[in-house]
């Protein structure tokens, strides 16, 4: 028996192959009866789904009759269509039912071997990892710095680091598990390196704006500054389901956009609610060593004058009915 | 900064208006069982009544009355308080804040009187003394022969109470009756003493030594000629016996303006606003004409008004864990604007001075940050009061940068009233600096920017 014409693989959802089907001969019937060449289990395969033959440029497909038709690429065949197969060299690739399947021709270029173990000494690829937790470890310190007396520093950092630690194996390994059942392989390298970026990542955009808003007297950046940490919360989450559904990832793009939009708008919302407007922040409250100061200070009176255009904005507030039924932390209710 | 519980920063003062809706806190949580409880104790039935005291109750008990607050289309009250006849037309003087419901909500409360032999009439009101809490009433419909004595006219004549002149003050430890009745449990009279004026008072008011309660609120005090010295408005919780009444002055002054005015039938938002305009055209002018303590901090000059109607406490606290050290101050006025759900007029200034130099610069710069950013502006629910709208910028003091924060609020039903909050904070130094607040309620849009302007000059550097 000579080389066969053609192979069929059969894939799972995650894009590894389950089954293997030499074509011997064309045309290649594939569908659920068992007077197919390739008999697929799935209930979402018409009993003669499609078949492939040689026409005059090149092999053809031609839809059998099936209600869910065929997706050859991103093209949608309905039942009695017929494509040509593109031959560009690469394996073609359609969806019947919920089972891609794989042509691959003789001419068709094969994949390159993947390594059994990863590329490189293993201080070399964890290198940047260990960098990175270093990082946001030092920063961790440096934040429980700041926030204690230096009697109560130790503990205070016994309790941070241990707390940073579990916190970070705990969101690792959800994900990891997310990732093996979805993919069985758990990623585990690739989860922490997303959750360690992205609390680096996290760290400076709520720090740095804080830093420039005192430097240069713009509360405006700190009022907004959740934009930043929810741009970064989603692009994390679109790395660590990336992990978990590698074959979509342009959904999952549109899932962590979405994501963003969303929690921007809430916020947004949530703010008017709270304080009539669409800040964070009432007023700028980071302060930082004096010297850090660029912006320059100006006169009572210039700063007196300011608070007119307050006027006309909390008269027209005052005329507005009364929204919704908050409880107010004041003291003389 | 940090808040904390100052003894007497804000006095536990309560208006002796007895209901279950009543915004004062600490009547709103009695029941009228247990307050009647709580009152037992301290309250003058053991103590031996004297025959003065008898006296002057068979004297005044015609033209002592209950005001009560009815639920309209209800037979329910709401409120009660007590008052008192002082003209022979039938004018009935009480507080404001006894009256305040009606006056302010008037299409949901209706007023009535008793009488202490049982009788009810309706009530109008004539005429409102907001900053004093005072009110002026009158018999809703006169032609109704319910009370008073026909004169021989048709017209009727009712018994009032007499007025102390101003020309006989009072000695302190004089015997003075407060009448009233309290928690609604009946008509009853308490003796105690006069103590002069309330010291650091905005406006005055008479230091009553005796006991008052609940549902006594615009009762009479009478000297033992039975003459009416004040009227029955508040006491403080926190004390024992110590109470306070209207001057009756201030009666007599309501009474010659409003008499012949013509009742008030829709919310008196208008009368309130304008009376609380003057209030704080007097308060503004008062505070800045008063000015500012010397000697308030070694370095800078820290502004801490000169405490003529305000009391101002401090306190030193130094970390127990090699942190942050600070001194306080915190100034307060007792005298508060009643109006209604909540009360207005009053000024706040206080500051907190801190050392971080065992803490080194980054870390005095967190908990400094931390301070300036543990301020509330928000005071009243949003049916009074809109949200804070603030401005805030680098302020300079003849070279001391200040980093200034200005809030206002606006009165959803007192139009051109403004609530203010400053917050500043020093920033000059790496590890030590001021942080101070001042807050103002109910002013005028322009004497508000007058007091943060006021305010924010009086910091500086300590010139040597």
């Amino acid at each position: 028996m000579g080389h066969p014409l053609a192979v069929l693989d059969v894939l799972d959802r995650d894009g590894q192959p389950r089954q293997s089907i030499a074509v011997a001969a064309w045309p290649l019937h594939v569908g659920r009866a068992l007077d197919n060449d390739a008999v697929l289990a799935d209930p979402h395969v018409a009993p003669h789904h499609l078949s492939i033959a040689p026409g005059e440029a090149g092999l053809a497909l031609t839809v059998g009759e099936t209600r869910n038709g065929v997706l050859l690429g991103r093209q949608r065949l309905h039942s009695g269509d017929s494509a040509a197969l593109a031959d560009d060299g690469e394996p073609i690739e359609l969806t019947v039912g919920r089972t891609p399947l794989r042509l691959r021709l003789p001419g068709h270029t094969v994949a390159a071997e993947l390594a059994l173990a990863p590329v490189g000494s293993l201080a070399r690829r964890a290198a940047p990892l260990a960098i990175a937790a270093l990082l946001l470890i030092g920063g961790a310190l440096f934040g429980t710095y700041l926030d204690t007396d230096p009697e109560g520093f130790t503990r205070a950092a016994g309790n941070a680091l241990l707390g940073g630690i579990v916190g970070a194996a705990v969101w690792c390994t959800v994900w990891a598990l997310l990732s093996k059942t979805f993919t069985r392989q758990a990623h585990f390298g690739w989860h922490l390196r997303v959750f360690l970026l992205a609390s680096i990542a996290l760290l400076a955009v709520t720090t740095l704006p804080a830093l420039l808003a005192f430097t240069l007297s713009w509360p405006w950046l700190t009022d907004f500054d959740f934009v930043g940490s929810i741009a970064v919360i989603a692009a994390a989450l679109y790395f660590h389901l990336l992990a978990v559904e590698p074959a979509r990832h342009r959904l999952l793009k549109w899932v962590a956009a979405t994501c963003a939009i969303v929690g921007v708008l809430l916020t947004l919302w949530f703010n008017v609610q709270r304080s009539d407007q669409f800040g964070d922040e009432l007023y700028m409250s980071h302060l930082f060593p004096p010297a850090l100061r660029l912006a320059r200070p100006v006169s009572t009176d210039a700063f007196i004058d300011g608070l007119a255009t307050l006027q006309a904005t909390l008269d027209k507030k005052a005329r507005e009915p009364a929204r919704g039924e908050d409880a107010p932390r004041g003291d003389d209710e | 900064m940090t808040s904390f519980p100052l003894r007497s920063a804000a006095p536990p003062l309560l208006a002796l208006v007895l209901g279950l809706g009543i915004p004062f806190a600490a009547l709103a949580q009695a029941g009228p069982a247990a307050s009647a409880a709580a009152a037992a104790p301290d309250g003058p039935a053991s103590a031996p009544i004297s025959l003065s005291a008898r006296k002057v109750y068979e004297q005044a008990r015609s033209q002592l009355l209950q005001i009560r607050t009815v639920l309209k289309g209800r037979a329910s009250q709401t409120s009660v308080g007590s008052g008192f006849l002082v003209s022979r037309e039938g004018h009935i003087v009480t507080n404001f804040h006894v009256v305040a419901e009606a006056a302010l909500k008037p299409e949901r409360h209706d007023l009535v009187y008793v009488t202490a032999d049982g009788r009810e009439a309706p009530l109008q009101i004539l005429q409102l003394d907001v900053l004093h809490d005072l009110a002026l009433l009158k018999a809703a419909d006169p032609a109704k022969p319910t009370d008073g004595v026909d004169d021989g006219s048709g017209k009727r004549v009712f018994d009032a109470l007499a007025f102390r002149p101003d020309a006989q003050p009072l000695a302190q430890g004089e015997r003075i009756y407060s009448l009233g009745n309290p928690l609604d449990v009946g008509f009853a009279v308490t003796e105690g003493t006069y103590n002069g004026l309330v010291t650091r008072s905005f406006y005055p008011q008479i230091f009553f030594g005796g006991a008052l309660s609940a549902g006594m609120s615009g009762g009479p005090a009478l000297d033992e000629q039975g003459r009416v010295v004040g009227i029955n408005v508040a006491r403080r919780v926190d004390g024992e016996q110590v109470s306070f009444l209207v001057p009756a002055s201030f009666a007599v002054a309501l009474l010659a303006r409003g008499r012949d005015a013509a009742p008030i039938r829709t919310a008196a938002y208008g009368i309130v606003t304008d009376q609380l305009m003057l209030h704080q055209a007097t308060l503004t002018e008062r505070f800045i004409k008063q000015g500012w303590k010397t000697d308030t901090h070694p370095r800078y000059t820290v502004p801490v008004p000169i405490d003529q109607f305000m009391r101002c406490w401090g306190s030193s606290e130094p970390s127990r864990t090699g942190g942050l050290d600070l001194e306080r101050s915190d100034c307060v006025m007792d005298t508060r604007i009643f109006v209604g759900d909540y009360t207005t007029g009053a000024i706040g200034v206080r500051h907190e001075s801190y050392d971080g130099t065992k803490l080194g610069t980054l870390r005095f710069a967190a908990r400094y940050a931390a301070s300036f950013r543990n301020e509330n502006f928000t005071r009243l629910r949003s049916e009074h009061q809109t949200k804070p709208q603030c401005h805030e910028d680098y302020v300079d003091r003849n070279g001391l940068p200040l980093r200034a924060v200005v809030c206002l609020r606006a009165y959803k039903k007192l139009p051109g009233l403004y609530d203010l909050s400053v917050l500043v904070a020093t920033l000059d130094q790496k590890q030590a600096g001021v942080q101070g607040r001042f807050d103002a309620q109910g002013l005028s849009f322009p004497n508000a920017q007058k007091l943060a302007k006021h305010y924010l000059e009086a910091y500086g550097w300590v010139i040597h």
